[in-house]
């Protein structure tokens, strides 16, 4: 593990993986992000395989939400490569890297409180041309065919996260729980091929829990999409991962197969300062 | 009128059953209709905030008022022209400002509003400074004349002078309002909200939402103009005293009498608010015309603070729209 770590910090094109089969969707080297004197992310450096499940994990104040909003555009990464299916993204607009395919979710949920359900869930959907006020006017068949086509998509995935009930009312009578489901359901409207989940578990009841973890591992296989999520949840993190990023004081301490990462000792000590191995407490 | 003067303590409603008083008062709130039309966009379904709709206002009429006096351009091509400009205008202040919080664009455009005003009141040689520009309307009076002749036609002999205007205005107004209203139920439209309700969530879902913003203020500015050209033909003239910050705020009162993100009530707003704003001025009190004027907008005033307690989402608006924003 150490090696491989060391080794992609020296290489900058990274080789570490093999467990997956070496073809990565996102690269991380060396991202630096500072707050003032405060270095939140101190030189990130992994790969996320392409169809994988990898989790995102650390204690609080670790520096993954911060690594998120730097890979989705949001903060200015001051330092290093993030690339995104061959591409440098660093630095590039939030919207630019949804639009290439890499869709997150929010710890603190983002549900457009004054718009009714259906209309937060249409809104995430790529390639509508009536988002355009031009194609309003030459176009506008286009525009309700799109519009036909995106409520279908739409009212399936709230059937499949148990909101369609909600689909008419205000995304602000929500509760939390339903208001992460909202969102997890959203950025699959925007048909990602990578998503970045940031807690996505918090607040929602295990048995629908369940049931999404299960849905994501549909959409991996059936559509080789990667997922990429923070999560505090131990068992799901072990349970449904094929991968594990473990941060520390903003450095990635280690990373690699949920088995072979609970065992290490960097991140039993970063933890639980020694004594037993994570997820088995 | 000057009887009312004489007598103190009066108050006439004879006035009130007047064509010629409801009239001024229809074209006003027709103008100011579309003024408002544009906050709404802004303020109530982008959640951007405008306070520099009375500069938009202005650049659009003393833009339109310079090429036809000044440029000799036709009336008709100056007005295209000057809608331009004011969206040239709305773009240039949005885009350093629009990436910031939205109060450092409430500033700007406050302040650019008033850089406007100043230069009308100063560039005399274009404008005719506080003495007024005049003689931009000749194209504007012969259609007047035509529809005069219209109604004249459909049997009314003696048609009110501004009539023409009146229609004119309620019909671009009622235009506006239709083709807002329906750009808001589009996909066009959904995007605004999404950037009114979380700009974040709009870019974590792919949408260029400083793009939409310009659109939002550019469109609000080419309203603002259009809102100018017909202040102008009201008046015959332009005086840099017509674009006051305080006709922005007036136009705010308007946006919360109607009520928020509901296009139709802008209308309805405008209306009652100049009903109010004209109308008091016909109560005659026993006190110099100074302090009647500010007695108007006390009233305005108090009507506000009656409409908040007891319906804080204004006529048309939506009590849960207020509720759920958090």
């Amino acid at each position: 593990m150490s090696d491989a770590v060391v080794q992609a910090q020296q290489s900058p094109v990274g080789s570490q993986q093999s467990a997956v089969g070496s073809r990565p969707i996102l690269q991380v080297r060396d991202v630096v992000k500072r707050f003032g004197g405060i270095l939140a992310v101190n030189g990130a450096t992994f790969d996320v395989e392409k169809g994988s499940v990898t989790a995102l994990i650390g204690p609080n104040g670790a520096g993954k939400t911060t690594l998120f909003n730097v890979i989705t555009g949001f903060y200015r990464g001051e330092h290093g490569s993030v690339r995104f299916k061959g591409k440098e993204i660093l630095r590039k607009p939030p919207y630019t890297i949804a639009r290439m395919g890499m869709v997150r979710t929010f710890q603190i949920t983002k549900a457009l409180a004054r718009m009714p359900v259906i209309d937060n869930m249409m809104l995430a959907a790529p390639d509508q041309p009536g988002e355009h006020l031009l194609n309003l006017v030459i176009r506008p068949g286009a525009a309700l065919q799109r519009e036909r086509e995106v409520r279908e998509r739409a009212e399936e995935l709230l059937e499949l996260f148990q909101l369609a009930k909600l689909t008419n009312e205000y995304a602000g009578i929500l509760s939390g729980g339903q208001r992460k489901l909202l969102e997890f359901a959203r950025a699959l409207m925007a048909a990602p091929s990578m998503l970045l989940l940031d807690e996505p578990m918090a607040g929602i009841n295990p048995t629908l829990g369940a049931r999404l973890l299960e849905h994501m591992h549909q959409l991996r296989e059936e559509r080789d999409m990667t997922f990429l999520f923070v999560e505090h949840d131990m068992e799901v993190v072990m349970g449904h991962s094929d991968n594990v990023i473990v941060m520390a004081e903003g450095r990635v301490i280690a990373q690699g197969p949920p088995e072979e990462v609970r065992r290490d000792k960097r991140v039993i000590d970063a933890y639980l300062g020694g004594g037993a191995a994570v997820g088995e407490g | 009128m000057t009887e009312l003067i004489t007598v103190p303590l009066a108050v006439t409603f004879e006035s009130f059953t007047s064509l010629g008083f409801w009239t001024g008062v229809g074209i006003l709130a027709g103008i100011y209709t579309l003024f408002t039309l544009g906050l709404q966009l802004n303020v109530g379904f982008t959640g951007v905030v405008n306070f520099g709709q009375a500069g938009f206002m202005a650049v659009g009429a003393y833009a339109m008022g310079i090429l036809v006096v000044d440029a000799h351009w036709s009336f008709w091509l100056a007005m295209p022209a000057a809608i331009g400009i004011a969206m040239a205008l709305g773009v240039l202040i949005g885009l350093p400002s629009l990436r910031l919080r939205s109060d450092y664009f409430a500033i700007a455009t406050l302040a650019a509003a008033e850089i406007v005003r100043i230069t009308a009141q100063n560039a005399r040689d274009l404008t005719g400074g506080n003495q007024g520009l005049f003689g931009f309307d000749e194209s504007w009076n012969s259609l007047a004349d035509t529809i005069d002749g219209w109604l004249v036609s459909l049997g009314w002999s003696d048609p009110e002078t501004l009539f023409p205007l009146l229609i004119m205005v309620w019909l671009v107004a009622l235009i506006a309002t239709a083709l807002l209203y329906f750009a808001q139920r589009s996909p066009w439209g959904r995007v605004l909200r999404a950037i009114r309700e979380d700009e974040d969530a709009a870019r974590a879902l792919g949408k260029n939402t400083l793009v939409y913003k310009l659109q939002s203020i550019a469109i609000a500015a080419a309203l603002g103009a259009l809102a100018g050209f017909f202040l102008a033909i009201n008046l015959n003239f332009l005086a840099p005293d017509e674009f006051l910050p305080l006709f922005t705020f007036i136009g705010y009162s308007i946006l919360v009498l109607g009520g928020l993100a509901n296009y139709w009530g802008v209308a309805f707003g405008a209306i009652i608010m100049w009903t109010i704003l004209e109308g008091t001025r016909f109560v005659d009190l026993p006190l110099s015309a100074e302090r009647e004027a500010s007695v108007r907008f006390m009233i305005v005033g108090l009507v506000l603070i009656l409409l908040m307690a007891f319906r804080p989402q204004g006529t048309f608006g939506k009590k849960e729209e207020m509720v759920l924003g958090e």
